[in-house]
């Protein structure tokens, strides 16, 4: 299985840009099943360096706070917020 | 303390623990607003002495239309830097000046003035930028001439507001060890239910300093019509203050690099009225107060209402307040002087009443000139600059809040109170402070020298 990086993670679990900043809150790259993902843009990868936090606000209903400058983002993301579980035990 | 580590979270963050509030009137109408940080700093507290947070989005705020949300906001935002990499000093030599190549460990901030209108976007805009915060008084080597130095970062601004963020003397005084010993009061410590010998009071907080942010503002900026009232009894003469702290709602940290903030901010402390969250609120629910903001207040009111103080006086001080004691119902006085404020016809000449919504704001009745011999138990004594007309630096607020919960100020709304003796008696017992207060902007004293008051 090809290793999943800290890129494709978050671009697998990921709404759209939504999921970019993801990466910080996570730390190291983690290892998952589904790895089968796109390269970021380069705009995309230059947004990585911005700090920012994901925080799962509602397990059951998938619904997830993205920190990302001086913003809160609320999005629903029921497989997202599965992975991150998961990623997690 | 007024509002100092007054609650558990904040506590542990003094860098965001709003200690004070000042708002009153000052010549050429102008209000000067003050709010204090940094509870409780021992001068000699090195080598890395106290300063403002980077990451702390310092405000304070203005309701002109009473609806206990702010109509004008100044906010204050810090950026520091070490000049000198090669060292562990905050300073390689004598400061003796802002620029000085000597000092490593520099503080620049911005104001931003933010103003909001119902039915329109907020208008944000930058009134100063790379403004110096002086160093902290450190020792007659290190800092000499401090009081020529800290003056040096008074800083008026184009827009016509002048601005000071720097250490200060603290100029609260309280007898804290007595008040929070089972509420020891003086004169009455023989009556107490464990009595002892009366004695003078103790003030907590002689000798330690704090971080100040002042502003001083044309009066036309802050009232909703944007006129200078000079009718006491017009609504556009009163306006609601207070002060808040906020943090960014996650932080990272890493085993390398500083901390990074993510998120929006979000409030951690907030004070209007001293004492309020320190002897109002209970000890459950100071956190949350702190997070909350004035128009939500009616939540708490019921503290207002029936204030547990007010239960124990009578317990703690057998037969020293019957009537206190007999008293069964809402505190009217207090719901007015925190909530409020005074409506008209209360006190001859005078009111500072915001309307009905409940919120703890520092309410200052603009139109009434700054007086040439204040009074320290203020509006309690007929001074009607002083608290809670807003507050002055050196207004004896503890003893007119004790007063007040005591019934002192009861009458007031209901005729059919007789306040006991003791309310009127009762003193905190720390006046005259020990302080050197300025007769000019910002008016707090210069701070106490590290080399004169070393950390205990």
């Amino acid at each position: 299985m090809k290793p999943v990086t800290r890129r494709s993670f978050i671009a697998t679990g990921s709404a759209g840009a939504l999921g970019v900043a993801g990466v910080a809150a996570l730390g190291s790259p983690i290892s998952l099943a589904a790895a089968d993902t796109p390269e970021l843009s380069d705009s995309e990868a230059a947004a990585l360096e911005r700090p920012a936090v994901l925080s799962i606000r509602n397990a059951r209903a998938g619904e997830v706070e993205l920190l990302v400058d001086e913003r809160s983002v609320v999005f629903t993301d029921k497989q997202l917020v599965a992975r991150m579980l998961r990623a997690g035990r | 303390m007024s509002s100092h580590r007054e609650a558990p979270g904040i506590l542990k963050d003094p860098t965001a623990d709003n200690t004070d509030v000042y708002a009153f009137v000052t010549p050429n109408d102008t209000v000067t607003l003050i709010t204090n940080y940094i509870p409780v700093e021992a001068p000699g507290g090195g080598p890395n002495f106290y300063e403002f947070g980077d990451d702390v989005l310092y405000e304070i705020h203005i309701d002109n239309d009473g609806d206990g949300k702010p109509d004008v906001t100044y906010q204050f935002r810090f950026e520091t830097k070490n000049t000198n990499p090669d060292t562990f000093l905050y300073n390689t030599g004598p400061i003796d000046s802002l620029d000085s190549p000597n000092w490593n460990r520099r503080q620049k901030y911005s104001v931003t003035k933010v103003t909001r209108r119902r039915g329109r976007f907020p208008r944000w805009k930058v009134i100063g930028q790379d403004l110096p915060s002086p160093p902290c008084n450190i020792g007659p080597r290190s800092t000499p001439n401090y009081p020529a130095l800290a003056q040096a970062a008074v800083k008026t601004l184009r827009s016509g507001e002048v601005v000071f963020a720097g250490q200060r003397a603290e100029c609260f005084y309280v007898d804290l060890g007595a008040i929070f010993d089972l509420g020891t009061l003086r004169p009455f410590q023989p009556a107490h239910l464990i009595p002892t010998a009366r004695a003078d009071g103790v003030d907590a907080l002689a000798q330690v300093n704090v971080h100040t942010l002042a502003i001083q503002v044309p009066i036309s900026d802050l009232t909703r019509d944007g006129s200078v009232p000079r009718d006491p009894m017009a609504r556009e003469a009163v306006i609601g203050v207070w002060g808040a702290a906020s943090r960014r709602k996650a932080t990272i940290l890493d085993d390398d690099g500083p901390p990074r903030n993510a998120g929006p901010f979000v409030q951690v402390s907030r004070l209007g009225n001293p004492l309020f969250n320190e002897v109002i609120v209970p000890l459950s629910r100071k956190d949350a107060w702190n997070a909350s903001t004035p128009d939500q207040e009616k939540r708490f009111a019921k503290f207002v209402a029936r204030p547990e103080l007010a239960k124990l006086l009578p317990v703690l001080y057998p037969g020293v307040f019957p009537n206190l004691a007999a008293y069964d119902k809402d505190r009217a006085d207090l719901l007015a002087i925190l909530l409020t404020g005074i409506p008209a016809g209360v006190i001859d000449g005078f009111q500072n009443f915001t309307g009905t919504t409940l919120a703890d704001e520092l309410r200052l009745n603009v139109a009434i000139p700054p007086t040439a011999q204040p009074k320290r138990l203020g509006l309690l004594d007929g001074d009607l600059q002083g608290f809670p007309n807003g507050r002055r630096v050196a207004d004896d607020v503890v003893t007119i809040e004790l007063r007040a919960v005591a019934g002192a100020t009861l009458p007031l709304v209901d005729d059919t109170f007789t306040p006991d003796g003791a309310a009127t008696a009762i003193e905190d017992g720390t006046f005259p402070p020990n302080r050197a207060f300025l007769d000019v902007f910002p008016y707090l004293g210069v701070p106490y020298a590290g080399y004169d008051v070393p950390a205990s």
